[in-house]
């Protein structure tokens, strides 16, 4: 049963008095429930600069939980889907939390942002009664012992970067590296430890390039890499812009390297509007592009068909986002214990070869916060797609 | 020294100063005719790249068809926001005015994301897009075709705005308002109009700088934020000077660029404002603005 709710009350002002009288009834009454239901409340980007992937993410998880309830739930307990939206802004997110959580009792959040989940972690541990995942993939929160109540539904940033940088060195040993970021915690995350484990592979890092959030013209930064000419370049911290423009320009400069994106720069419609700058362009994906029809990703083939438009892999990352946790959740009803943070963690923890339905082509285990698994994608501007250039890739 | 690398960084830093110096002529215009200090002015920008994106790519026109229909769009938008927001707004507190206009540029991000969704955009591609190689006495030195035109675009917009200024009537009672509005009236100038008139220029060339930008770097309902560095750009040039706007839009390019290249890009933005708190201590009016004192 999923609902999505907006902020209530907007125009409470100026109902008539019976309106007001019954909507104040309700509001005591609070929202009518299954007493035994599961509830998996989320703070979701609907609107806002994070909107694009919001949107997705909303689906997915709204699907996943439908699929769920129309087996009979878990165990035969319904899942409730809650969700707000809060234009990517920590603090909307944080009274979203609170208005969810003190209206339902909620044993799964789904967070919107680096920064919101580490603000909740102090209050996760105070309550120890949820789990949380989330859309961020950031490396700090990837630390069972400081984030004990969190986790990542794929590889965070460095193990992006890991995998990343393990076929560079299958292919080209020895290569030349470039780094480009954002100059944001999302963009500086995996800089440090990426060029030590680049060194650690035998590749050499020669030249890191920070761009001004909300840069543009990136001609002085193409011109930079083009004194180095590095045999791959990562972007990283970027959606689309300036992707584009950097690639078009080190064409245009006779630069002979390869351009590589992570998770958020490397959904298949995002890729495409780049154009003919599309072509070649590498990135690692945790999980498959909604196209797949390969036989082992049944799942695939139920999403096509609830929704028979092409979904982002943000609506990805929803999904699975949904499918870890109600898996958790199963895993600990299993036990016997009650519901808390730590036997739902301990749930998710106990995840061993699991089938995502094919979602990531690999089974998977969970053992500390991330899910260590990611495959390399290229861009194919012919078929209009992104295809796989590599097996999946695990890291240990 | 690289002198090669250094000419070229050179370019690059002009070419976006350029750019910078377009958005801030949208913005001079209207401050020197109104005196409204026009928040708004990233989102109008971000409004007209997608005009242009909608009657471009959802109606299929060429660019030759969808610029000027993209500016007109822009002088529409200018002469209604002025008719319904700004003018009932006249003789009110500019800090009244002020926020009518970041609640103006708020508006302005969820129409476009209610209209296009939120997701990043690629303009389609209408400057021609073969490299520029300048011979130069150290070699050939890149030029980036985008920026290259778009710059020289902006150039051309931002002399005819000058020229308009100085020699059309219309904008010789613009700059009659804006030196007295009170003296202005008594001469028969009709001081609304020229609001108005200020207002569709303003947006036109908001607009135009959008559709340029979008051509360069892609178009999403968060290029507003490229308003933040054409305030810095206003504030250095002077508020209400055109040629202050030319001049520190290529400066502050050129600035950026030689930090982002020297020092690394983290460095842009601490160097732009750096300059600004400068110019702020030793001329607050600006390098080229009016020298005014407002006892508040």
């Amino acid at each position: 049963m999923p609902t999505s709710r907006h902020h209530p009350g907007g125009s409470a002002g100026r109902a008539p008095a019976p309106v007001a009288l019954v909507a104040l009834a309700l509001l005591v009454a609070g929202p009518a429930r299954a007493a035994d239901e599961i509830v998996l409340g989320a703070s979701v980007p609907i609107t806002g600069v994070f909107a694009f992937a919001g949107v997705g993410i909303h689906a997915g998880i709204g699907d996943y939980v439908g699929l769920v309830n129309q087996d009979g739930g878990i165990d035969g307990r319904p899942v409730r889907y809650v969700a707000e939206d809060t234009a990517y802004k920590v603090d909307a997110s944080v009274a979203a939390f609170n208005r969810i959580t003190s209206q339902y009792e909620v044993q799964l959040y789904y967070g919107d942002s680096t920064a919101f989940s580490k603000t909740m972690a102090p209050e996760l541990a105070r309550r120890g009664t949820i789990l949380m995942g989330g859309d961020s993939f950031a490396s700090e929160l990837n630390d069972p012992e400081r984030f004990p109540y969190h986790f990542l539904s794929g590889p965070d940033y460095t193990e992006m970067f890991g995998i990343l940088l393990r076929y560079i060195a299958d292919q080209s040993p020895g290569a030349k590296v470039a780094f480009v970021h954002s100059d944001t915690e999302f963009g500086r995350d995996p800089i440090a430890r990426g060029t030590e484990i680049a060194e650690e592979l035998g590749l050499s890092v020669p030249i890191t390039i920070v761009t001004a959030p909300g840069s543009v013209d990136v001609t002085t930064e193409v011109l930079r890499l083009r004194r180095v000419r590095p045999d791959y370049t990562i972007f990283h911290g970027y959606v689309l812009a300036p992707i584009p423009e950097f690639i078009t320009q080190a064409r245009q400069m006779r630069l002979r390297t390869e351009f590589m994106g992570t998770f958020w720069s490397m959904d298949n419609a995002i890729v495409q509007t780049m154009g003919d700058a599309a072509d070649g362009f590498l990135g690692v994906m945790p999980y498959r592009y909604y196209y797949d029809e390969s036989a082992d990703a049944p799942m695939l083939a139920k999403i096509r068909e609830i929704r028979p438009e092409y979904q982002s892999t943000a609506y990805m990352q929803g999904f699975v986002t949904a499918m870890l946790m109600i898996e958790a959740t199963r895993r600990a009803l299993a036990t016997g214990e009650p519901l808390t943070g730590a036997s739902l963690k301990a749930g998710l923890n106990s995840i061993r070869d699991f089938d995502t339905g094919g979602l990531i082509g690999v089974p998977i285990s969970i053992t500390g916060n991330s899910v260590p698994v990611g495959r390399i994608y290229r861009a194919d501007a012919q078929a209009g797609r992104m295809v796989p250039a590599s097996d999946w890739i695990v890291l240990e | 020294m690289d002198w090669l690398f250094l000419f070229e960084v050179a370019i690059a830093g002009l070419g976006a100063g350029g750019l910078y110096a377009l958005a801030a002529v949208g913005f001079v215009v209207v401050y020197k005719a109104t005196r409204v200090v026009n928040m708004a002015i990233g989102e109008i920008l971000m409004l007209g790249a997608f005009v242009f994106f909608g009657f471009a790519s959802g109606l299929g026109w060429p660019p030759w068809a969808a610029v000027p229909a993209a500016l007109v769009v822009g002088g529409l938008f200018g002469g209604v926001v002025e008719r319904t927001m700004i003018r009932p707004m006249l003789g009110e507190s500019p800090i009244a005015v002020f926020m009518i206009t970041v609640g103006l540029g708020s508006l302005l991000v969820g129409l476009v994301e209610l209209v296009w969704s939120p997701e990043p955009r690629r303009l389609p591609a209408f400057l021609p897009d073969a490299p520029i190689f300048l011979p130069t006495p150290w070699g050939e030195a890149y030029v980036s075709p985008k920026t290259a035109y778009a710059s020289a675009a902006a150039l051309v917009l931002i002399t005819g705005f000058m020229l308009a200024f100085r020699y059309w009537r219309g904008g010789v009672a613009l700059r009659a308002t804006a030196t007295d509005r009170g003296a202005a009236y008594t001469v028969g100038i009709n001081v609304p109009l020229v609001f108005a008139t200020a207002w569709i220029a303003g947006s036109v060339a908001a607009f135009g700088a959008g559709v340029l930008l979008g051509a360069i770097g892609g178009i999403s309902s968060t290029m507003g934020v490229f308003g933040l560095s054409v305030l810095v750009v206003v504030i250095v040039g002077g508020l209400d000077s055109l040629l202050g706007a030319l001049v520190a839009g290529l400066l502050i390019g050129l600035l950026e660029a030689l930090a982002g290249t020297f020092l690394g890009g983290e460095y842009k933005l601490l160097v732009t404002f750096g300059l600004l708190v400068v110019v702020l201590l030793i001329r607050p009016y600006g390098l080229f603005g009016t020298r005014e004192i407002e006892r508040l």
